[in-house]
C-alpha cells in the first residue's frame, strides 16, 4: 500500500503544482492571451496579423483586426495642441513635398525587415498644423484601436517619414494603408499604422503596448541581436538605433 | 529605545557601503601589458598583447547629478541623481571630461580597465553569471553608480559588463566613435558584453544608452 500511496500523493503533488503553474502562467500572460484574442474579426474584408504568403518577407503585427480603410472616406485629423488644427484627405497629404528612403523595420520580437518608403516629412505637416510650443509630443490614434505616442524630437530629426507608399506601391492595408509612420530608429511597435488622427499633446504618453507589457515608452533600438527575414533570419549584432543595411 | 537608533545607523552603515558622491572617484591602471581583443569576435580580432603606461579611469560612470551640473539643460527622470547619464553626444562626453581635466579613455585604456592584464572574458572572471542582468523589459533599466556587486574590475571600476554603454575616445575607419561595455538586448532578455566586445556609434546622435566615464594620464 505504502508505494501506492506514495504514487497518490506524488500525483497529488503534481498535480497541485501543474495548477498553480498554470494559473500563476495564466496570470502572467494575460496581456498576451488579451492580444491573441483581440484578433477574432477574419474574413476579406479585414486585416489583422499575418506571415503568411508575401507577408512571410515582412511580417505584420496589428493590435487588433481591422476592416479595410476606404480611401474615399478615410481622412487624417491632425489636432490637439497647434494652432490650426484640420483633416487631411490623402490627396492633400501625397501633395506634400515627397521623400523615398530605404529604411530597415526592426521589431521588438528580433526579426527585421527592409523596404522602400514613400511620404513626407511630418515638418511639412507642422507647417500647416503649426504645433504650440507646449506640444512635447504626438499620440497616433491608428485604425486597429492602437494608440502609440512619439516625441517631437524623434518625429522631425530628418529619418521620421509619414509614408503612403511601399516598395513602390501603395501601402497594403496589412502594412497600415494608408498611412503609417516609419521611425526605423525605434521598435516596430513605435511605427503605427493605418493612421486615423495624430493629437499633439504636453506630455509623454505610454502607448497600447507600453501600458500592458513590457516595452519601454522610449522605444529606441537597443544595442542587441537581429534575425533579417531578407537574410534567412540568420543571426547578427547590431549596434542600437537605426540598422543602416 | 534609546539604544535603537545607534544600533539602526550601525545597522546601516554595515549593510550600505558609502555612496560615491562622484564618478571621479579614479582607479589607478598600472603600466604594463595585457591581453587585448578575442579571435572569434571579427570586431575584437586578433587577440594580442599591448603595453600601456600608467593611468587612472573613473570608477564609475558619470552620473545625472554630476552631468547635469555641467551640461543644466541634461534632463533625466527624477530620483535618477546617482544613475548613469545617457543621451549625450561624443563631443559633449568628451567636453565633461575636459572640463574636469581629464579626457575619454581610449579604447585599449577601457579594456584594460576592464578585464585586466590575463585576458579575462569579464571584469569578473570568465563565468557569465547566472542570473539575468536585467529585468524583462524591451527598454533600459540603470543602476544607481557605485552598486554593482559582481560587476567590478580587478582595479575596482564597477559597472563595465553592464548598464550603459561608454563612448570611448576612438573611432572606427567609418568615422563612428567606439563605445564598450554595456547590455546585449534578445527581445527582452539581455546578456552582459564581455570585455573585448565593441559597439559603433554616430558621434552627433543622442542614444538613451550611451553615457560614458573619464581617463587621465600622470
Amino acid at each position: 500500500m505504502r508505494p501506492f500511496g506514495l504514487i497518490r500523493r506524488r500525483d497529488f503533488l503534481a498535480r497541485l503544482i501543474s495548477a498553480v503553474g498554470a494559473l500563476a502562467v495564466g496570470w502572467f500572460k494575460s496581456p498576451v492571451r488579451a492580444w491573441a484574442g483581440a484578433g477574432d474579426f477574419s474574413g476579406a474584408d479585414f486585416v489583422g496579423k499575418t506571415r503568411a504568403g508575401r507577408y512571410e518577407k515582412f511580417y505584420v503585427n496589428y493590435w487588433r483586426s481591422l476592416r479595410r480603410i476606404r480611401a474615399e472616406t478615410w481622412a487624417l485629423d491632425v489636432g490637439g495642441l497647434c494652432e490650426a488644427p484640420r483633416r487631411f484627405g490623402l490627396e492633400e497629404l501625397k501633395a506634400l513635398p515627397a521623400v523615398t528612403q530605404t529604411s530597415r523595420l526592426k521589431c521588438v520580437e528580433c526579426w527585421s525587415a527592409k523596404a522602400e518608403w514613400r511620404g513626407f516629412r511630418v515638418p511639412e505637416l507642422e507647417k500647416l498644423v503649426r504645433p504650440l510650443p507646449s506640444a512635447v509630443g504626438v499620440v497616433f490614434h491608428c485604425g486597429d484601436d492602437y494608440v502609440e505616442y512619439l516625441d517631437r524630437e524623434s518625429l522631425n530629426n530628418g529619418r521620421a517619414l509619414l509614408a503612403y507608399a511601399m516598395d513602390g506601391e501603395p501601402l497594403t492595408h496589412e502594412h497600415g494603408f494608408p498611412l503609417r509612420a516609419v521611425v526605423p530608429f525605434k521598435y516596430g511597435y513605435k511605427n503605427p499604422k493605418a493612421i486615423l488622427r495624430m493629437e499633439y499633446v504636453t506630455e509623454p504618453l505610454p502607448g497600447t503596448w507600453s501600458k500592458i507589457g513590457p516595452y519601454s515608452v522610449d522605444g529606441t533600438i537597443l544595442p542587441g541581436w537581429d534575425h533579417p527575414l531578407d537574410r534567412g533570419k540568420v543571426r547578427r549584432r547590431i549596434h542600437g538605433g537605426e540598422i543602416l543595411d | 529605545m534609546k539604544g535603537l537608533f545607534p544600533a539602526i545607523l550601525v545597522l546601516n552603515l554595515a549593510c550600505f557601503p558609502s555612496i560615491p558622491a562622484h564618478a571621479s572617484d579614479a582607479v589607478e591602471v598600472p603600466a604594463g601589458p595585457f591581453v587585448m581583443g578575442d579571435d572569434a569576435d571579427p570586431d575584437a580580432a586578433p587577440r594580442r598583447e599591448l603595453t600601456l603606461e600608467r593611468f587612472y579611469i573613473d570608477s564609475d560612470e558619470t552620473s545625472n547629478a554630476e552631468f547635469a551640473a555641467r551640461f543644466p539643460r541634461h534632463a533625466y527622470p527624477a530620483g535618477l541623481d546617482f544613475h548613469p547619464a545617457t543621451g549625450m553626444t561624443w563631443d559633449e562626453a568628451r567636453e565633461y571630461c575636459e572640463q574636469t581635466g581629464k579626457r575619454l579613455p581610449t579604447e585599449a585604456e577601457w579594456e584594460k580597465a576592464a578585464r585586466g592584464t590575463d585576458g579575462g572574458i569579464y571584469p569578473w572572471g570568465n563565468q557569465a553569471p547566472k542570473n539575468p542582468p536585467h529585468p524583462y523589459f524591451s527598454g533600459l533599466v540603470t543602476r544607481r553608480v557605485g552598486f554593482q556587486k559582481y560587476d567590478v574590475s580587478p582595479y575596482g571600476a564597477r559597472g563595465m559588463a553592464g548598464s550603459v554603454w561608454e563612448w570611448t575616445a576612438d573611432a572606427n575607419r567609418d568615422g563612428k566613435k567606439i563605445a564598450r561595455g554595456g547590455l546585449w538586448n534578445l527581445h527582452l532578455d539581455y546578456e552582459h558584453a564581455r570585455a573585448f566586445e565593441k559597439i559603433f556609434a554616430v558621434p552627433d546622435r543622442r542614444f538613451p544608452f550611451m553615457g560614458f566615464r573619464c581617463a587621465r594620464s600622470d
